[in-house]
């Protein structure tokens, strides 16, 4: 336990230094990981932990930007109300998902959650346009901040306090009765638990952490559209940053974050427009195949590694 | 002795077949109940109606006199009636000690989350079924099928029950650990815990229950000692045929 806090300083240590040695570019790319890894985060402590496979995520960091863009637009509410009451609306929606999971399990609930960002992009398109801004959608919202070193330090302290909340709140009897509830349900309640309850805080707290994203990443951009946030190619990001970081690990979803990010970024002077997005499927399979559990896993295994020869060399007292 | 578990006119029917028709019996504080009868009798159909994991169609329930139909299955849990399945369900992710501890979690969320990681209950919980220390740290793949029956058996005595409902409990070990886990139930049943048992095993059964109930067809057909039900015409031809 010890080690790790003392490998999430480490972590944030180094990246409150990168704005030193980086450029304004390379910054920006990582403000879009870190919006990218809290995302990811979100349904991982949804779908990675419960096993109820969340499609419709955008649904989620949709209401929440939607909200704020709307109450700052029309109503002209200050960020430091519109960005909460967003957060709480996105909880709002968070039930809606809770509801079908009662009833519905496996590829269903995937379906009706995918089903829910359909419907939403469909709505946000046609009714009242005046509101919503139609096809085109809102923009020149209020910026939280300005400039690629505040808007990295906000967007990398937002995720790392999310990060390591869900990673304290998944290492305790919380995470293992989530997990369990993903290998078996039913002996969940024989055990004597509220699976119903379980699910809904886990609901609750992903839509939590999906508000708080959708709601700083629409202030980020000053814009948002249903194309841009309902998007299928969207909604995949998550899920493979997700999954090719490593799902139930709240880690995982970080590496993938950056790590697809960064892919997309490099690919993008050398492969045009969406052949890109051919490539990173393929180095997402090739990933994939090779690390199942993700790239958590080979980054913990080289940990462990290290660990052993640390405690080889300490036991006979060779250390170099 | 005042009545632990009390089932009247249970009656579960699937499509057009009765898996359980009409079947009333009850369990008595501290006893053990053998509940038997030949494959697809309704045993487990009775068990998961217990639990709730099946609602049944027309019947009533009581539990130390109180009326539980509309609890839920963790309810009834808190209550005091856990289960063991007929074919182990462990959380295949965990070891031993991570599934014992599910069943020994509080339900509340706050409490669960500020649970002592350190906690001693469920190692303590594990050696009481016979675990050793180093399997306490084993996962479901690598255990034997009666060391995953010990593990069904302690996870729901981690939930402190004061009723415990165990479905064929004996089925697939081997002679030495069907001795290991009688002895073990003897034992529980000393300290005062109720069971009720689903067994074929009958020889492994007859010294470890108090009286015996037989289903056929999901109806009742005997109820009384073990030497009484198994000289009754109806449970012979039940098992042997007319």
């Amino acid at each position: 336990m010890k080690k790790t806090l003392l490998l999430w300083a480490i972590f944030a240590g180094l990246m409150c230094l990168l704005p030193l040695f980086a450029s304004s570019g390379t910054l920006r790319v990582f403000i879009f990981a870190n919006f990218l890894a809290i995302f990811a985060m979100s349904w991982d402590i949804l779908s990675g932990y419960t096993g109820y496979i969340s499609f419709g995520h955008p649904f989620l960091i949709g209401i929440a930007g939607y909200t704020t863009a709307m109450l700052t637009r029309h109503l002209g509410t200050p960020l430091f109300l519109s960005m909460p009451l967003a957060v709480l609306v996105t909880m709002a929606g968070g039930t809606l998902f809770f509801f079908p999971a009662l009833r519905t399990r496996g590829t269903y609930f995937a379906l009706v959650t995918l089903a829910f960002m359909e419907v939403t992009y469909g709505l946000m398109q046609v009714v009242k346009p005046s509101l919503t801004g139609g096809t085109r959608g809102l923009s020149g919202l209020p910026l939280l901040v300005t400039g690629a070193i505040p808007n990295y330090y906000l967007s990398f302290f937002v995720m790392f306090l999310i990060a390591l909340g869900l990673w304290a709140l998944t290492r305790s009897g919380l995470g293992t009765a989530l997990s369990a509830i993903r290998m078996d349900e039913d002996a969940v309640k024989s055990a004597g638990l509220s699976t119903s309850k379980l699910k809904l805080f886990a609901f609750m707290l992903s839509a939590l952490v999906a508000g708080i994203g959708g709601a700083l990443y629409t202030h980020y951009l000053g814009s948002i559209s249903p194309r841009g946030m309902f998007d299928i190619n969207f909604l995949f990001t998550i899920l493979i940053a997700a999954l090719i970081g490593g799902e139930q690990s709240i880690v995982g979803p970080i590496l993938g974050a950056y790590f697809l990010t960064f892919l997309l970024e490099y690919l993008r002077p050398y492969i045009p427009g969406a052949w890109r997005f051919l490539l990173y499927g393929v180095i997402a399979l090739v990933v994939y195949y090779y690390a199942p559990k993700g790239l958590y896993s080979i980054f913990q295994a080289g940990a462990n590694r290290f660990g052993k020869k640390t405690r080889r060399n300490g036991q006979y007292g060779q250390t170099t | 002795m005042a009545k632990l578990l009390d089932v009247q006119s249970f009656t579960k029917k699937f499509g057009g077949l009765f898996a359980v028709y009409d079947l009333s019996f009850h369990v008595d504080e501290g006893e053990s109940l053998g509940l038997i009868g030949p494959n697809g009798s309704g045993k487990t159909t009775t068990f998961n109606m217990i639990m709730r994991e099946l609602k049944q169609d027309e019947g009533e329930i009581y539990f130390e006199g109180k009326e539980i139909s509309r609890y839920s299955t963790h309810e009834r849990v808190k209550m005091g009636i856990s289960r063991t399945y007929q074919i182990p369900r462990p959380f295949r992710e965990m070891s031993v000690t991570k599934n014992i501890r599910v069943g020994i979690m509080p339900d509340e969320i706050i409490r669960i989350i500020s649970m002592n990681s350190q906690s001693d209950t469920e190692r303590e919980i594990g050696k009481s079924v016979g675990f050793k220390e180093h399997a306490l740290a084993m996962y479901p793949r690598e255990l034997s099928m009666g060391d995953l029956r010990r593990l069904e058996l302690a996870r729901a005595l981690a939930t402190n029950p004061k009723l415990l409902l165990l479905d064929e409990v004996f089925a697939g070990l081997t002679v030495r650990e069907i001795s290991e886990l009688s002895e073990l139930l003897k034992k529980k049943r000393k300290e005062g815990l109720t069971f009720i048992i689903v067994s074929h095993d009958l020889k492994t059964l007859a010294p470890l229950v108090d009286r015996v109930v037989v289903v056929n067809f999901g109806q009742l057909i005997a109820d009384g000692s073990f030497e009484d039900v198994i000289a009754n015409k109806k449970v012979k031809e039940a098992y042997l045929g007319k």
